[in-house]
């Protein structure tokens, strides 16, 4: 019976697992104690010569029920009862971030727009070092991550296995594309929230070394997208040697998209309406401060899933089957026989509707 | 004496076996665990996600299925498939490159997101239109070991535009070997290939003047002289257009065993979903990792067998007692009946 109150659902079967089912088949043999017993039978002439009374009783119940309780949690611990691992929701601080990152070929230049050499390292491998500790220092955080160069690519939806995103951003400093397609990339990053309505702050990180002409189709699929979910918006800019700054104006006449891409990109992301801020990084100590910056800013409280691991119960089974040998094993040595006769008694013989003794 | 005083005290076998039962058990709470080689895989996916992807040969419970569709279902198998501490990274082919999309991370793990990522791939994250399998391989095969795993690269063999007519372009393997496999998804009959327009609406299919039906670069095929108006000058490919069936489709089982040779890989066709896990496990390398079991397993079932046994033990002797018996005399007088 202790076995048929905790199998099903009494305990919540979604929590409880089985590693072979099969074995649950031996459940049957902890009925055995019902029929049979460890100690010996011992008849007595008369019944009347053992009167029921309930010490007896209860000895002899406890006894069975020892039994029953020392097989059944043998055969548990060997089917390898277990509570699965569960996912528990939890509050703290962080932020739902989707990190757009550009896999154009410059990317793979050093600050300097040379090849890497040396101890110079590449805006990518910068890059991603620095992303990684990012997301190492932000255990509660859900991240999803886009890649774009000619195409948007969503590369991981918004998770919170952060092996994967690190190995999502250990990707980055591979061979790139040709081109940088920062509007559509955008769009994806956007979308890539989905249907996503908790309450947690929800950022979309651009790393990127440079930009390009956004489509007015997509501005414009762009306001609307922001203008229903919207997000923080944090452009790290990875500025080459030589490469225009995105807060200062340049000389009229040069003023044109065409002409200043990152520049008209920065202000169409401030037009946006929502939370914005840029970092223009020359180096890769700036971009380290620029990460830190956002850490900082992107600490809101939030309700994260934490998994709790899987939890063997076979270690309290084995320890509740082996209390439950003692005290058999206690009774069994306590056994006397009834009569103390110089005949040998047979223990086993025994004829008559027997009475089990215990101490 | 002894025996009457083990038999008073109830010194039997039954106690020998409940005693047995406990100290297994015990045994069994001790038990260390222990490490056992187990063999992972390291495996970087590569999926052609060119427009010949997206033909529709496959037949999956009952409905067309596009080859892309099927790949990406036999990979989500292959990631259930693979055991624990396995690595997986995933990378995209289009145009003449392997790109990179994850590093290989651990499958247990990650599960969620690289099950799902692999069901979100899909033909719009191509970049370019060109089909150049052969390079887009050997690329594969280049960042495969660079990230130090096996490849498993899936594709239809369908060049665009079409292979020119020297066969494959030159590779040479050096540097630590990449195991894998080359797996040809498609079906053998030529089937139409869908078209579609600039915001990813299909429009219809290719038709023979949409596509290059020959590749009139580097030095032409050895029949050219037979065509009608060649001139090695003028017109070292003949007169007329080209004419042929690259806006269809079929799976190119020749060029892709040629690759997989030149590659060092082996080479399977996808006949259906669940056919790619066995042969990616067989010819990719396994990678010993240490797994810790438990050993309790041995010392409880003993445990459990001893213990039932002494339940059982009185029933046993007595029925061995009425069979055959002659068997030692346990005279009984008194309390005994027949």
């Amino acid at each position: 019976m202790v076995l048929t109150t905790l199998l099903p659902a009494g305990l919540g079967a979604e929590t409880l697992g089985v590693d072979y089912p099969l074995v649950l088949l031996g459940l049957f043999l902890s009925l055995l104690p019902l029929v049979a017993s460890p100690l010996a039978r011992q008849g007595v002439p008369a019944l009347a010569l053992a009167p029921p009374d309930r010490l007896s009783r209860l000895v002899a119940g406890s006894i069975r029920l020892a039994g029953m309780l020392a097989i059944a949690a043998l055969v548990l611990a060997l089917a390898g009862l277990h509570r699965r691992a569960q996912l528990v929701e939890r509050e703290g601080q962080g932020a739902h971030v989707v990190l757009l990152l550009d896999r154009s070929s410059s990317m793979d230049n050093t600050f300097a727009d040379r090849a890497p050499s040396g101890d110079v390292e590449s805006k990518s491998l910068a890059a991603k070092r620095l992303l990684s500790e990012f997301v190492t220092r932000r255990p509660n955080d859900r991240i999803g991550v886009v890649a774009f160069s000619t195409s948007p690519m969503p590369v991981l939806p918004l998770t919170d296995h952060h092996g994967a995103v690190l190995a999502a951003i250990a990707a980055i400093d591979r061979p790139g594309l040709s081109f940088t397609d920062v509007g559509r990339g955008l769009a994806l990053a956007l979308a890539s929230f989905g249907s996503d309505s908790d309450e947690a702050s929800r950022a979309v990180v651009l790393v990127s070394d440079g930009a390009a002409l956004i489509d007015r189709k997509v501005q414009e699929a762009l306001r609307d997208e922001v203008a229903r979910n919207p997000v923080h918006l944090y452009w790290l800019f990875l500025r080459s040697r030589g490469a225009r700054g995105i807060f200062e104006a340049p000389p009229p006449g040069e003023n044109t998209p065409q002409a200043n891409p990152e520049r008209h990109l920065h202000l169409f992301l401030q037009s946006l309406g929502v939370p914005y801020r840029a970092f223009e990084a020359g180096s890769p100590e700036a971009v380290g401060q620029a990460i830190a910056e956002i850490d900082r800013q992107e600490t809101r409280p939030l309700r994260y899933i934490e998994r709790v691991p899987r939890r063997d119960y076979a270690p309290a089974l084995l320890g509740v089957a082996a209390m439950a040998l003692a005290l058999l094993l206690a009774a069994k040595a306590a056994e006397r026989p009834l009569a103390r006769r110089p005949q040998p008694l047979d223990s086993n013989e025994e004829p008559m509707r027997p009475r089990r003794l215990a101490a | 004496m002894s025996r009457r005083l083990s038999r008073r005290i109830g010194l039997d076998r039954r106690f020998g076996l409940l005693l047995a039962a406990l100290a297994a058990t015990c045994a069994a709470l001790l038990a260390p665990r222990i490490e056992r080689p187990r063999s992972a895989r390291d495996l970087l996916l590569v999926v052609d996600i060119t427009g010949s992807m997206n033909v529709r040969d496959y037949t999956v419970d009952g409905r067309p299925t596009s080859r892309l569709e099927v790949a990406k279902r036999a990979l989500r198998d292959l990631l259930a498939a693979l055991p624990c501490s396995s690595r997986v990274g995933l990378a995209v082919f289009t145009e003449r490159r392997s790109f990179l999309l994850f590093e290989p991370a651990e499958v247990c793990g990650n599960f969620a997101p690289l099950d799902a990522e692999l069901a979100a791939l899909d033909w719009r994250m191509a970049w370019e239109g060109d089909s150049y399998i052969a390079r887009g391989a050997q690329s594969g095969w280049e960042l495969a070991q660079a990230v130090r795993a096996d490849l498993v690269f899936l594709t239809d063999g369908h060049e665009a535009p079409p292979a020119p007519a020297a066969g494959l372009p030159p590779f040479e393997r050096s540097g630590p070997p990449v195991h894998g496999l080359l797996v040809g998804v498609g079906g053998p009959e030529p089937a139409p290939i869908p078209k579609f327009d600039e915001d990813g609406r299909e429009t219809g299919f290719y038709a023979e003047a949409d596509v290059p039906q020959e590749n009139r670069s580097g030095p032409p095929p050895a029949d050219a002289e037979s065509r009608p108006g060649y001139n090695p000058r003028n017109a070292p490919w003949g007169a007329e257009a080209a004419s042929g069936t690259e806006h269809l489709s079929a799976l190119r089982e020749e060029h892709l065993r040629a690759l997989a040779a030149q590659l060092g890989l082996g080479y399977a066709r996808l006949e259906s979903p669940d056919n790619l896990a066995g042969a990616v496990l067989a010819a990719t390398e396994p990678r010993p990792v240490r797994a810790l079991v438990e050993t309790y397993p041995l010392p409880a079932a003993l445990a459990l067998l001893a213990l039932v046994l002494a339940h059982l033990m009185p029933l046993g002797r007595r029925a061995a007692r009425r069979s055959h018996p002659s068997s030692p005399p346990v005279t009984s007088q008194g309390n005994a009946r027949p």
